[in-house]
């Protein structure tokens, strides 16, 4: 099990996985939770886990502060139907097809994303985008929740 | 990748620059089969950190710089730990001099390993990313991610982490590893050198496109070792000054069009840092097994193939494993871990070798040790000139290219620098007009 933080406070509401990452830490310290800066790290961090669970801003075009969860489940293919959707350079579906070739990859990945505002360099998030952590946070936990129940 | 012809010009549009970290764009101007224009623009953050730092303390430059890039933090740290050091007239002992070469290393390690086999090879094989590569040559995608994940583990354990180190500091390190902790990366490291060199057979076997450019070379000197963390300054035209001589060379344009400062030597020169300049101005110290490795690739004690970084990276990799072994069978834990540096009024300068290049930092200090003024001077910013250089040079000499064709090689082009554009946002446009 591992909940991960992917994002850098730095850039602005980039910094909206780690915040749900220190959340979710908060309300469950017994749980693996990471800040990770580039998906590509997430090979190594993740590769024995049951779960991942992977906090992160999008950019969908959805309104800011929007929470989204997109399960990428454990098929061949699951990853590479759910679209770019990370602000990151290489992005989530795309490492975790990686790790998956590479037989590095977790059974079970799910996304939780907040839609950003604003990812200019600065520090803090924007105020729907810090609104919505909370429930982004208790999204994971649920997530985690219902793994537990079924495991 | 979108086409679009308009009656009198035409405009392939890359949505997105892959495998570049950062955000930026790229226009290529073509008028009666002559490239008139190229503009790279790229958006810099440092000049954020430099604003955000005024009125810290001096203490706190390392944490708060490590954040503009994930990839190359321990760069951050280590200029501006010399740069305070330096401010405030204290010299660090020889043991944690070499703690700090060591954990460079590690930096050296991830960062080369994760370009060359994921961001930069899928080049060589036409792919779109490393999960297309991984099914074509799946050992070499593994073998990038077991050298990269050596990094790792050696990052963490001189740093606390792997990104983002947390035990570095002014003055040296928070706690010093002990002697069994590093000795338990021997025998990784070892793995991670002898895959190295099977990497450096791998890339010198691409097909390279046939250029060869005349840089001005820069990079640090230093006098007993391959430089990474520290030296002088040095160039192909015999430039030797000291870092704050860099920095009173340096001059850095506004350019309208673009928030990205373009660096000049002398207000006049364009200039390239990096690993062809640091191969050119210090094959010599490479150790043996290097400059072995970097001959039977086909390297001469020069490279001037911008394509080629690739293999001289792989080179230096090589280089970065044997010289972290060196350190830890020399370790000596410096007790205590650092040495104190209060803060003083004062200005000093701090440059190291960022695996993309050099990069180098000025602070002024009050009295009181707060931050006054910060110039963070990153090696994109020093190589966007050459960059800009080298993408007219092989857009003239492709323009027989398909519009697609073409935007992929200066898209090449752009990543043989590695261009650290990291921490601005994520996506390079690429745009070539022909009229």
């Amino acid at each position: 099990m591992l909940v991960a933080g992917l994002g850098n406070e730095y850039r602005s509401d980039d910094g909206a996985g780690p915040a749900v990452a220190a959340y979710v830490s908060g309300r469950m310290p017994t749980v693996d939770s990471k800040v990770i800066s580039e998906p590509l790290d997430l090979i190594g961090a993740w590769d024995d886990a049951d779960l991942a669970v992977v906090a992160d801003a999008t950019r969908s075009g959805s309104p800011p502060g929007t929470v989204q969860l997109v399960d990428l489940g454990a098929g061949e293919d699951a990853a590479s139907s759910a679209g770019p959707m990370s602000s990151h350079g290489m992005d989530l579906p795309r490492v975790l097809r990686l790790a998956r070739a590479m037989g590095h990859a977790p059974h079970h990945v799910a996304v939780v994303g907040i839609e950003g505002e604003n990812f200019a360099d600065g520090v803090g998030l924007s105020p729907a985008v810090a609104l919505a952590v909370s429930e982004a946070g208790e999204l994971v936990i649920r997530v985690i929740d219902e793994a537990a129940s079924c495991a | 990748m979108t086409h679009q012809r308009p009656a009198d010009s035409r405009t392939v549009h890359v949505e997105g620059l892959a495998r570049v970290e950062g955000e930026g764009s790229l226009l290529v101007e073509v008028r009666d089969g002559t490239v008139e224009t190229v503009e790279l623009e790229i958006f810099e953050p440092p000049r954020f950190f430099e604003a955000f730092l005024q009125g810290r303390r001096h203490t706190e430059a390392p944490d708060i710089t490590a954040r503009i890039c994930g990839i190359c933090p321990v760069a951050y740290q280590t200029s501006a730990c010399l740069a305070m050091e330096d401010a405030c007239g204290v010299e660090i002992t020889d043991q944690i001099a070499a703690l700090r070469r060591l954990l460079y290393c590690g930096e050296w390690i991830q960062s080369h390993a994760l370009h060359i086999h994921f961001l930069h090879a899928p080049d060589f094989f036409g792919c779109e990313d490393a999960v297309e590569l991984a099914g074509l040559d799946l050992p070499a995608v593994q073998r990038g991610l077991e050298i990269k994940k050596v990094g790792n583990h050696l990052m963490e354990a001189i740093g606390g982490r792997a990104i983002h180190p947390v035990n570095v500091r002014v003055g040296g390190f928070y706690r010093a590893p002990s002697r069994e902790e590093l000795a338990a990366l021997v025998e990784p490291l070892r793995r991670a050198r002898d895959a190295a060199l099977v990497s450096v057979g791998w890339v010198a076997g691409f097909e390279f496109p046939d250029i060869e450019i005349e840089y001005r070379f820069v990079s640090l000197r230093h006098p007993d070792y391959y430089a990474i963390e520290s030296g002088r300054v040095v160039s192909s035209e015999g430039l030797d000054v000291d870092v704050k001589g860099l920095s009173d060379l340096v001059v850095e344009d506004h350019v309208a069009r673009s928030n990205a400062l373009h660096a000049r030597l002398g207000g006049q020169d364009m200039y390239l840092t990096g690993p062809l300049s640091r191969y050119a101005l210090n094959y010599g110290q490479l150790s043996p097994l290097a400059r072995e490795a970097a001959a039977a690739a086909g390297l001469g004690t020069v490279c001037n193939n911008p394509f080629k970084s690739i293999t001289v990276r792989a080179v230096e990799l090589v280089y970065a494993c044997e010289e972290a072994l060196r350190l830890i069978a020399a370790y000596e834990p410096p007790d205590p871990p650092a040495v104190e540096v209060p803060g003083t009024a004062g200005t000093g300068y701090g440059a190291s070798e960022a695996p993309r290049g050099l990069l180098f930092h000025r602070y002024e200090l009050d009295s009181d040790g707060l931050i006054r003024a910060a110039r963070i001077v990153p090696p994109t910013s020093q190589n966007l000139l050459c960059m800009e250089d080298d993408l007219r040079r092989v857009a003239q000499a492709n323009l027989s290219l398909p519009d697609e064709e073409l935007g992929w090689l200066c898209e090449q082009t752009v990543r043989n620098y590695d261009p650290c554009i990291s921490c601005a946002t994520h996506f390079l446009d690429v745009s070539v007009e022909r009229r």
